[in-house]
């Protein structure tokens, strides 16, 4: 019997593979697709939320759907953000993109 | 128990793909690995009953997000596949932060009784599938946000055309 605990716990360790890829990839679309890795934690916790004890039902999916749309609008403006910036600055290294610290 | 089986495995097939994503080399087979641990998910989101999702995750993240990231990846080539490490010195505070975030969640799912709070007749349910619901729900009470969302990625449509569009060097 799957309960609301193994998925609960299944997205906090997907989260936390999330975290430790966006804080360690050197290359900026290692960063994002870590990112991708945090949203689709948060996906699993609204849908598995949603099953075992929604409100209404499929509430956590819709929400899920939005999350998704915001996720792909976001992914295709960072990688344009990414491409611009090895347009200009021929890395996408994170920690060589420091034209804006002092 | 069959389920309980079938979770454990796409759980391991999520989890053994994120750790391998964010720690290989190669950026490009990060980039597959990242389709591997999101076609996981898909599953386990078939496995609540939410089909209509796990065609959606199909489409959308592995459709089209890893390929455009895989576009990006080769588009980005000279820097990407050369001996330069891909990870930076952070790797210990950085697992230290994730494990920390990690147990945090899993303390407070152990410690909630989550018994009482379920309501047994939802819980004992069978996964059915609730895609007219979504259907009807995203038509009726989330018209508006629906109608925005169509709005929020037309404009990172053409966000994007006028970030990349105009590549003076490709033009010469």
């Amino acid at each position: 019997m799957i309960t609301l605990g193994h998925y609960v716990v299944l997205s906090a360790l997907l989260f936390a593979v999330g975290i430790f890829g966006v804080l360690t990839r050197r290359n900026a679309i290692g960063v994002l697709m870590s990112l991708e890795l945090i949203f689709n934690a948060v996906n699993i916790n609204m849908v598995a939320f949603s099953r075992f004890l929604g409100p209404e039902p499929a509430l956590g999916e819709i929400f899920t759907i939005f999350i998704i749309a915001v996720a792909a609008a976001e992914s295709i403006l960072g990688l344009a953000i990414i491409l611009a910036i090895y347009r200009s600055r021929r890395t996408i290294n994170a920690d060589e993109l420091n034209l804006m610290k002092w | 128990m069959v389920e309980l089986i079938l979770f454990y495995a796409f759980a391991a097939v999520i989890l053994g793909s994120a750790v391998l994503m964010v720690t290989v080399k190669n950026i490009f087979h990060s980039a597959l690995y990242m389709a591997a641990s999101l076609f996981g998910v898909a599953a386990e989101f078939a496995m609540m009953g939410s089909f209509f999702l796990a065609g959606i995750q199909v489409l959308i993240y592995i459709g089209a997000i890893v390929v455009l990231t895989i576009f990006v990846i080769n588009l980005t080539k000279q820097i990407s596949g050369g001996p330069i490490p891909q990870t930076n010195e952070q790797a210990v505070p950085a697992a230290i932060t994730g494990l920390l975030a990690a147990s945090l969640i899993i303390l407070a799912v152990i410690k909630t009784d989550w018994f009482t709070r379920i309501a047994q007749s939802v819980a004992q349910s069978e996964a059915t599938d609730n895609t007219a619901i979504i259907g009807q729900q995203l038509l009726t009470n989330f018209v508006i946000p629906f109608e925005v969302i169509s709005v929020v990625l037309l404009a990172a449509l053409i966000g994007a055309i006028a970030i990349i569009g105009k590549d003076k060097e490709a033009a010469k």
